[in-house]
């Protein structure tokens, strides 16, 4: 348009100076042009608008293929990533939950709930309705644990700072109820665990930077934070009805026996599956902040001492595997004590001037087993204990696991001799629980686990007795509880089968004639052994409840024989007292009696 | 003629981009609100699964291991059953409901207590055997629930009947095998007696009348279900004041036993 405008001023001025004709065809020709300039700002318009609707239309239809293909993927991830954990979830064997992240309540104190303001000092008013002290006590009412001078110091700063972390719900309301508005609770995903200290060393806890500690929190803590793999729980191997029933017997052999602590294990003789861990006493793993603690301390894997008798059945058995013990009914001397190169061993007290194998077992006399030991040779012995790998750590994925002390090179006579019976070697109690599961279940060593195996995925294993060999331990370590020292671990119905071990734990000046560990071992039902269940007790006293003695068949033993009929059913072992391993070949062989 | 159908072609075109951009904008504007509305029910559905999942948290902690073994302790007392409350196949099932033979040895039977609350009740005393009669003591004091406050009666009588004569246990020696199987029968032994008050009675009274009479004894009742029988019979004062609330949660409490339970008679009368 400015283009064709400047020219006309210059044609209006040419028609005033022009007259007649020429005036008409001067006319003409401003007409045409001004029709040619109209035509052509016209088709330039048409142009115009005819792009904005090919763009618009282009546009639209653009859109339209975008919501068409592209536009639903993304609100589909979306969902799925809020729905993903940030955390992966620890379940038991049966699915219920161990550890899962979840939405906590916080106890957060906001000094500017009221707006910008001056802080105490300078005189201005405080956030809180109350005087911070008034507050302190109500909120000491709530947590009774927390420091009444750290919460005092804090609500008077102008600081905003956390009070607490994961608070409970009903906490959270009597807070609320105070009518404090500086007291604020924003929800907090945190790693929570149901069961609260239940199987803590098994599966440990997360610190508040999202780290996993101790247990299957540390072991799976790549697994658990992948984002590929966190969606789906992971199974453990661990039974929560079984746990709860071994954490409240072994706690109450504690308390009966005043004793420092206790572990038990109850494990799986067919796949190493650990269905039960305890370490007693526990921590609590919902206190991130103050789990870590010389409680972390895991008695069951981490923890190595010489168990003492309960190894004894270990080396009978490898004396009848080797073929050294073939008769049953010889008999070897137990009156006096045995001095093997200036050392003397000798039993708690005089069983009769002989006695044979199952009487040995029965009586738990070291003097007899040591002799068996002799017999069978530091080598063979020394190979058994290999194969059941007591000479490496524990088998198992927890991060705690103790080496344990081996007796280095070829083995002395008076080692070999003093290992029979469970001295001079240190092992966890989780090695025994591995030892027994091979020493009942046909005769294969295998690894424990916690995590769930699958029917027909259990490890192969490693031969390290021979089937009938088993089948005779079966039958001697059910004689010992029908008749021996684990009479109290004889639960009706269950066909138990055990071994009961005293040892004196070593201090500064030689063995403390008061510290004990107490430990049985057993399996159940020993016509077909499904599982090892041990208990170890640490430092127990004679106390009324367990009539004076420390022994492990007054506290341990008995322990045992009420969690057998509590977890026997769970794990599908139906009690039955007509049925029972065949023992009339061995038991008229032993004459009753007791020994330690 | 040609420019109007110029024109008309123009305002054609036209037209067709106006139904083309009404059609995109109602288009837009309905996938829009369609997402938003697809939106919301994702907030929804992840705002149901945290809260069906905090739920379930908040559950699993309040009926944790450590916790429902404390609720034990106080107030329910259950113990793992007993080797004798098995059953192991169905012919076994099938013997607990065959009726005695005619030369078969007479059941063993357990002393009861009346509810009076001198001792035995004359019902009991004039008709139970040797064991029952010789006991002349006080009667058991009713425990009390720690929480509730209120009285466990049913559950202390029928643990006493056990313990009661002179400390001599009345069932017989092939069944009872531990202490603890011996409280679970008496618990057995009540519900069956719940269970037969309850079964041989009939509601006959209005929606206002609480009393219940008893309904007629059917004639096979020693065969067809004799511990109910009997215990209706042998306990007057219980059907003319029936406590269902009583009688609930011992049915309950023995449930897990029942399953494997050899019934045990719980009168001291004769079979008819």
């Amino acid at each position: 348009m400015n283009a064709i405008a400047p020219p006309l001023p210059a044609a209006f001025a040419g028609r005033a100076s022009f007259s007649g004709t020429g005036r008409a065809q001067g006319e003409r020709g401003q007409v045409a042009q001004l029709r040619a300039r109209s035509l052509l700002t016209a088709k330039t318009r048409v142009l115009v608008v005819a792009a904005l609707f090919g763009l618009g239309t282009a546009t639209a239809l653009a859109r339209i293929a975008q919501i068409g293909l592209f536009d639903r993927a993304p609100g589909m991830r979306s969902m799925t990533d809020r729905l993903l954990p940030p955390r992966g979830e620890l379940t038991d064997r049966s699915g219920a939950p161990l550890a899962r992240e979840l939405p906590a309540y916080a106890l957060w104190f906001n000094p500017k709930a009221f707006g910008e303001g001056k802080n105490a000092s300078q005189g201005a008013i405080s956030p809180l309705v109350r005087t911070p002290e008034e507050v302190a006590r109500a909120l000491m009412g709530v947590f009774p644990d927390a420091d009444y001078a750290d919460l005092v110091q804090r609500l008077k700063s102008d600081r905003p700072s956390y009070l607490r972390r994961r608070v409970l719900p009903e906490d959270a309301n009597k807070i609320y109820a105070l009518g404090e508005p500086a007291l604020e609770f924003p929800r907090e995903t945190e790693r929570f665990y149901p069961q609260g200290s239940l199987a803590a060393h098994a599966v440990g806890y997360v610190d508040e930077n999202g780290q996993g500690h101790v247990g299957m929190e540390e072991v799976l803590n790549a697994r658990l934070i992948d984002p590929a793999q966190r969606g789906q729980p992971v199974a453990l191997a661990l039974d929560m009805r079984v746990q709860g029933a071994l954490e409240d017997e072994l706690g109450r052999a504690m308390g009966e026996s005043n004793a420092k602590g206790a572990a038990g294990i109850v494990l799986d003789v067919e796949t190493g599956e650990v269905v039960a861990l305890a370490s007693l006493p526990a921590f609590n793993p919902n206190r991130g902040d103050l789990a870590y603690n010389a409680l972390v301390f895991n008695r069951v894997s981490n923890q190595v001492y010489e168990l003492g008798s309960v190894v004894k059945p270990i080396t009978i058995a490898s004396a009848i595997d080797a073929g050294v013990v073939t008769d049953l009914s010889v008999r070897y001397p137990s009156g006096k004590p045995l001095s093997i190169d200036g050392r003397l061993i000798h039993d708690s007290h005089s069983f009769g001037a002989s006695l044979n194998v199952p009487e040995a077992l029965v009586h738990s006399s070291n003097i007899v087993t040591a002799q068996v030991a002799d017999k069978l040779g530091a080598p063979a012995l020394r190979q058994t204990m290999l194969n059941l790998g007591m000479s490496e750590r524990p088998y198992i994925e927890l991060p705690a696991r103790g080496f344990p002390i081996w007796p280095k090179g070829n083995w002395s006579r008076i080692t070999n001799m003093t290992v029979s019976y469970g001295h001079g070697m240190a092992i966890s109690p989780l090695h025994l629980a591995c030892a027994y599961a091979a020493m009942v279940n046909g005769g294969i060593w295998r690894p424990a686990t916690l995590m769930k195996v699958e029917p027909g995925h259990a490890v192969q294993g490693r031969r390290v007795f021979k089937a009938a060999t088993s089948a005779r331990m079966r039958q001697l370590l059910r004689m010992i509880v029908e008749v021996g020292t684990g009479k109290k671990a004889n639960a009706v119905g269950f066909r138990v089968g055990g071994k009961t071990g005293s040892a004196e734990k070593p201090g500064k000046h030689g063995y403390q004639k008061s510290a004990l560990i107490a430990t049985f071992a057993a399996a159940f039902p020993m016509d077909h052994p499904r599982y090892v269940v041990l208990a170890s007790i640490d430092e127990p006293q004679g106390t009324q409840a367990t009539s004076g003695q420390r022994t492990a068949a007054w506290n341990a033993a008995p322990a045992v024989g009420r969690l057998i009929p509590r977890i026997g059913p769970l794990l599908g072992v139906v009690p039955d007292a007509k049925r029972d391993v065949d023992i009339s070949d061995v038991a008229p062989l032993v004459a009753s009696g007791d020994g330690e | 003629m040609s420019l109007s159908a110029r024109r008309l072609r123009s305002i054609g075109w036209l037209a067709l981009l106006a139904v083309c951009a009404t059609l995109v904008l109602v288009l837009t504007l309905r996938v829009n609100a369609l997402r938003s509305q697809v939106r919301r029910e994702e907030n929804r559905i992840v705002a149901l699964r945290e809260e069906t999942m905090y739920l379930q948290t908040e559950f699993e902690t309040r009926a944790s291991q450590q916790q429902l073994k404390a609720w034990n302790d106080v107030d329910f007392g259950y113990v793992a059953p007993g080797a004798g409350q098995y059953l192991e196949n169905e012919r076994q099932l099938a013997m607990l409901g065959k009726p005695a033979g005619p030369d078969a040895p007479a059941p063993v039977r357990l002393a009861e207590l009346g509810d009076s609350a001198n001792g035995l009740s004359g019902d009991a005393a004039s008709t139970s055997g040797t064991a029952a009669a010789a006991y002349s003591g006080p009667s058991f004091p009713a425990m009390v629930s720690p929480l509730t406050g209120k009285p466990s009666g049913r559950a202390v009588r029928s643990d006493a009947v056990m313990r009661a004569p002179t400390g001599e246990r009345l069932l017989a020696t092939d069944d009872v095998d531990a202490s603890g199987q011996a409280g679970s029968r008496a618990d057995h032994a009540a519900a069956t007696a719940a269970l037969g008050e309850r079964l041989g009675h009939v509601d006959l009274g209005g929606p206002g009348k609480a009393v219940r009479k008893p309904a007629h004894k059917p004639p096979a009742k020693s065969k067809a279900n004799p511990d109910a029988a009997k215990t209706s019979k042998v306990k007057p004062q219980k059907l003319k004041a029936p406590k269902p609330k009583a009688a609930k949660p011992k049915l309950a409490k023995a449930k897990p036993a029942s399953a494997g339970h050899k019934p045990k008679t719980h009168s001291t009368e004769k079979p008819a």
